[in-house]
């Protein structure tokens, strides 16, 4: 059973990847270091609430999103979050590719069918590469 | 056959967790783009946008430019959505892939120098792109630190 489950999910995934525009390839070498183990737990706060099948988030990560400017300021090294990805097993559930301009300590809020029980994990990129990543039960 | 098979669903397996679509890495130049029309050309493409059912929300009057509160949602099925701002030295905010089986409804808290508009691009399923926009005051300079 689990062979053919496993099959059939193939089957999709690779429909999924050849109805996809070129740009898949890139993203592949991308998000490499991220599934290489290379990233970090920290802590974020995450709210997960399941009803009638539809899961609402709510992440608060921690970040001073240093613009540019505000580095220049400082005279640090400019350093925020370039994405975001919050995963239910191998499912993306939410993903933004994201700029200096989000506020300090992001908060962002999704929606997605999902179910009670099943484990939630955010992962962010910032600007030099380096990932981070949580995770949170579903209510 | 079955090691094709595994080799096949490991494949897509790795292909399934980066359904997710890197656009910093894609469209380098919407993220280096300073004005709204430059970053949509950098990151569609020569598109007409339509007037769409978005649902864009961001208070008229923003008392702390560092984090307005800005809600993008729409029934329209859609692949991604941009959203862009005309206050700050760039000027692509965030682009957000929208996973099969989600809702295209995302709220975010963003950082503004002055006031300005706020532009968000849906880019549907059917190929077609459709914006709206929406304009706002800031009180305090969003960049300040």
């Amino acid at each position: 059973m689990k062979k053919l489950m496993l099959a059939l999910a193939s089957i999709a995934l690779i429909a999924t990847a050849v109805n996809a525009e070129e740009v898949k390839a890139p993203a592949t070498e991308v998000a490499a270091p991220a599934t290489a183990g290379e990233a970090t737990k920290v802590k974020m706060k995450i709210k997960a609430k399941e009803k009638d099948g539809l899961v609402k988030a709510k992440v608060a990560i921690s970040h001073d999103m240093l613009t540019y400017d505000q580095a220049k300021k400082k005279g640090k090294e400019a350093n925020f979050i370039t994405h975001i990805t919050a995963t239910v097993g191998d499912k993306v559930v939410y993903d933004a590719s994201t700029s200096q301009f989000l506020s300090k300590n992001p908060l962002i809020k999704f929606q997605f069918a999902g179910k009670k029980g099943d484990e939630l994990k955010i992962t962010y990129t910032q600007l030099k590469g380096e990932t981070f990543f949580a995770t949170k039960k579903i209510k | 056959m079955k090691k094709m098979m595994l080799s096949l669903v490991a494949v897509a397996a790795m292909t399934a967790s980066l359904s997710a679509t890197d656009y910093r890495a894609e469209k380098p130049d919407a993220w280096t783009a300073k004005d709204v029309p430059s970053a949509i050309k950098a990151l569609y493409g020569e598109i007409t946008p339509a007037e769409g059912d978005i649902k864009l929300k961001a208070p008229k009057v923003a008392s702390n430019g560092g984090a307005i509160p800005v809600s993008v949602k729409t029934d329209i099925p859609a692949k991604s959505i941009a959203i862009f701002q005309d206050a700050n030295p760039e000027a692509t905010v965030i682009v957000f892939t929208v996973p099969e089986g989600t809702k295209a409804d995302f709220s975010l808290k963003i950082k503004m120098k002055k006031s300005g508009s706020i532009t968000a691009v849906v880019e549907g399923k059917d190929g077609k792109f459709y914006e709206t926009k929406l304009s706002l005051e800031v009180a305090l300079g969003g960049c300040e630190g």
